[in-house]
């Protein structure tokens, strides 16, 4: 029982943090989100440090870690909020390399390895998907409708940008016909890109609680910081009990990618409950302790409450995975019942 | 990463489950003095078999267990829905803390007893006007020649009934600091100046008492880790407290979550979207406090001590378990609430889990002034 990363995994966080403190500071975000634009210059550091390919087997360009390492990075990025379309390629390379055939994985992963031609995913019912990440520059889009996955080339889609509430990342509605089915384990695919995807929520929820913490360590009113207001401070502990509850699950789910696939289906429904619900709380929160100023425009609070608020949505809601945890204990249940 | 067990670990469990199969004592008699006696026999058994106190080093006549191996003991104990061992208190409380504290004659004299069960022990630190503000206690103790005389009031004082020993902090010095002036004793419960009082709680039962003292009699030997230094010996004890029974307690909830699962399923309520989404959310903070708990299991092995989430899992078990219990008289139904159903009063019960132990809000406290490193509060 080992429930810490290794050291090398240890030395990947403090690396991607380091990195991404100088390279997507809050000034870079608001750049990046008010210029609607991402900071193609950090893509292209990540690219060439090998970051996107991190998961992806070495016979295709990538590193060949496993998601465990992807989370890692995927939370420093949620930390970070980089304006990079990072997330979206790695979860559609997920749905490749897990759910693709040899020779779906001999054509798309190398580019979405390397960066040079990058993949999203997300769901779809009858061909269309309202809300997709990065998919105009996307190389190859995965669209799941129900149990079934299907991998559309960009060309062979209809891509219409979109303007969501959240300007730090693109998104579109896609529709297609037809399009090349993935023949293998939809499912545990997609539990490892909901894994990956709660990582960044985690990462959000970690910043937001730490900048409501400063906050209310240097404001002050009636002569005192405000921190030192019970009403402020129990709100402050609900902020890290909500972001530590959805790491332990998220990590959970990481572990069960990588170690133990009979628990990734359970592990990533929780993860992905666990880490919606804190982000979307924690960020609303932090908003609050920053009281009016929270409010406003130039708080930057406010990038990360609305990253959150798409993320959440995206690869199924809270509510889709809370009746999938259900029915799952259900079943194991009624087999150690019956057994 | 490796959420699995070792082989050591996976031995130990594997021998303790066997163990528990052989001997589980059956289903424990209803009424409090007959359950109590229940309770002590089983601790005996286990004491004779070396499973008492697993946590305690092996020179005290514990197996040395790693924190991992005594978490294994509480998951696999709950799960068997075997009891606890009559004398918790003096197992994960006064045990470890004379272990600390203690001198050599009071570590030969007091451990074996607590193990066996022939002694039992209660806890007297809370006074009426001394909750969460333990430090202001006020139960005086006096020098008389050799001895102390110690008078004041106690409450919430579990199993002082059947107790032999009380872990007892009383003021020794009135014109010192409050935290300063306070001393750790062990107390005789079997004597003419203390008296024990039952107190009802919300359930009907006389889980905890009273106790009240009119000079009793406590001889200078009996004092545990030097005069005035009371605060410090109680902080041992207490953290003994939040960490010891995690393990147990988040099971206790898995184990009713599995079984309330199962009723709203053979009832056919689980088909209802409303029921199966609250039961989902519910097993979602039953497993994030499991995993809690091991991450700081973790931290505690790798590093000395919890990390943050180390002081999360007592909140997470009492805010999870009192949602787990009132949900389960709602989905259940009014008959859930009569006489004929265990959840009525499990839940009512439930309602002690935010207060016992460090109240949730005394908890936030703690949180937000030593982990966010917030300002104290006003």
């Amino acid at each position: 029982m080992n429930f810490d990363f290794t050291e090398d995994q240890h030395e990947i966080k403090r690396t991607a943090r380091e990195l991404l403190a100088k390279r997507s500071g809050i000034e870079q975000i608001r750049e990046a989100a008010e210029g609607e634009a991402y900071d193609e210059s950090l893509f292209t550091e990540l690219r060439e440090l090998g970051w996107t390919g991190i998961a992806i087997d070495e016979q295709y360009g990538g590193a060949g870690l496993g998601v465990v390492e992807l989370m890692i990075l995927s939370e420093e990025l949620g930390y970070a909020l980089a304006a990079s379309p990072f997330l979206p390629n790695a979860l559609g390379g997920l749905m490749i390399e897990h759910a693709g055939s040899d020779e779906q994985r001999a054509k798309w992963l190398p580019g979405i390895a390397s960066g040079e031609a990058t993949a999203t995913v997300a769901f779809a019912s009858d061909g269309t998907a309202e809300v997709v990440a990065d998919a105009d520059g996307a190389a190859v889009i995965v669209l799941i409708d129900g149990e079934e996955a299907t991998l559309i080339a960009r060309e062979d889609a209809e891509v219409e940008p979109l303007i969501t509430i959240d300007p730090t990342r693109r998104y579109a509605r896609v529709s297609a016909s037809g399009g090349e089915p993935l023949p293998g384990d939809v499912a545990g695919a997609l539990a490892r890109a909901e894994v990956a995807l709660s990582a960044e929520m985690v990462g959000i929820a970690q910043r937001t609680q730490e900048m409501g913490v400063e906050y209310a360590k240097e404001r002050k009113q009636f002569d005192t910081p405000i921190g030192a207001f019970q009403a402020i401070s129990h709100r402050c502990a609900q902020m890290l009990f909500d972001t530590e509850g959805a790491r332990s699950a998220t990590y959970f789910g990481g572990w069960a990618a990588d170690a133990d696939e009979s628990q990734l289906a359970f592990a990533a429904a929780i993860a992905k409950a666990a880490a919606s619900e804190a982000a979307l709380s924690v960020t609303a929160s932090s908003i609050q302790v920053h009281g009016g100023i929270g409010f406003t425009w130039e708080a930057d609070v406010h990038w990360f409450f609305k990253r959150a608020q798409l993320d959440a949505a995206m690869l199924g809601g809270i509510g889709k995975q809370r009746a999938r945890v259900t029915q799952l204990t259900a079943a194991s249940l009624a087999t150690a019942g019956g057994a | 990463m490796d959420l699995t067990f070792n082989e050591s670990e996976s031995a130990f469990r594997d021998e303790l489950r066997a163990w528990i199969k052989a001997n589980h004592p059956g289903e424990e008699p209803a009424g409090e003095d007959e359950g109590y006696a229940f309770r002590r026999d089983w601790q005996r058994q286990l004491y004779e078999a070396g499973w008492a106190a697993v946590h305690w080093p092996t020179e005290f006549g514990g197996r040395d267990a790693s924190l991992v191996e005594a978490a294994i003991f509480n998951e696999e104990l709950a799960r068997a829905r075997a009891p606890f061992p009559a004398n918790v208190l003096g197992l994960l409380l006064a045990g470890p803390t004379l272990m600390i504290w203690g001198d050599e004659e009071q570590k030969q004299r007091y451990l074996d007893p607590i193990m066996s069960g022939d002694e039992i022990w209660c806890q007297g630190f809370s006074e009426p006007e001394a909750g969460s503000d333990l430090a202001s206690l006020k139960s005086k103790a006096v020098r008389d020649g050799d001895d102390w005389l110690i008078t004041g009031q106690k409450v919430w004082t579990s199993g002082a009934q059947y107790s032999k020993w009380c872990m007892f902090v009383a003021r020794t010095d009135f014109d010192a600091p409050k935290h300063k002036g306070l001393t750790y004793f062990i107390l005789d419960m079997e004597q003419e100046g203390v008296e024990i009082r039952p107190l009802r709680q919300i359930t009907g039962d006389p889980e905890f008492n009273e106790i009240f003292l009119e000079n009793a009699r406590v001889p200078n030997a009996n004092v545990l880790g030097g005069e005035g230094n009371g605060w410090t010996v109680a902080l041992t004890t207490l953290m003994n407290e939040r960490a010891g029974l995690a393990f147990g307690l988040q099971v206790g909830m898995t184990v009713a979550l599995d079984e309330l699962t199962e009723q709203l399923a053979a009832s056919g309520k689980l088909d209802d979207p409303m029921i199966a989404d609250e039961l989902g959310a519910l097993r979602i903070k039953c497993e994030i406090l499991r995993l809690t708990a091991y991450r700081g299991l973790t931290a505690t092995m790798k590093y000395g001590q919890p990390g943050p989430e180390g002081s999360l899992t007592k909140w997470m078990w009492s805010q999870g378990n009192q949602e787990l219990m009132q949900f389960a008289t709602k989905a259940l139904g009014p008959q859930a609430l009569t006489g004929s159903s265990t959840w009525g009063r499990a839940m009512l019960r439930s309602r002690g889990n935010s207060i016992e132990g460090g109240t949730t809000e005394v908890l936030k406290n703690i949180i937000a002034e030593r982990v966010l490193g917030l300002p104290r509060k006003k």
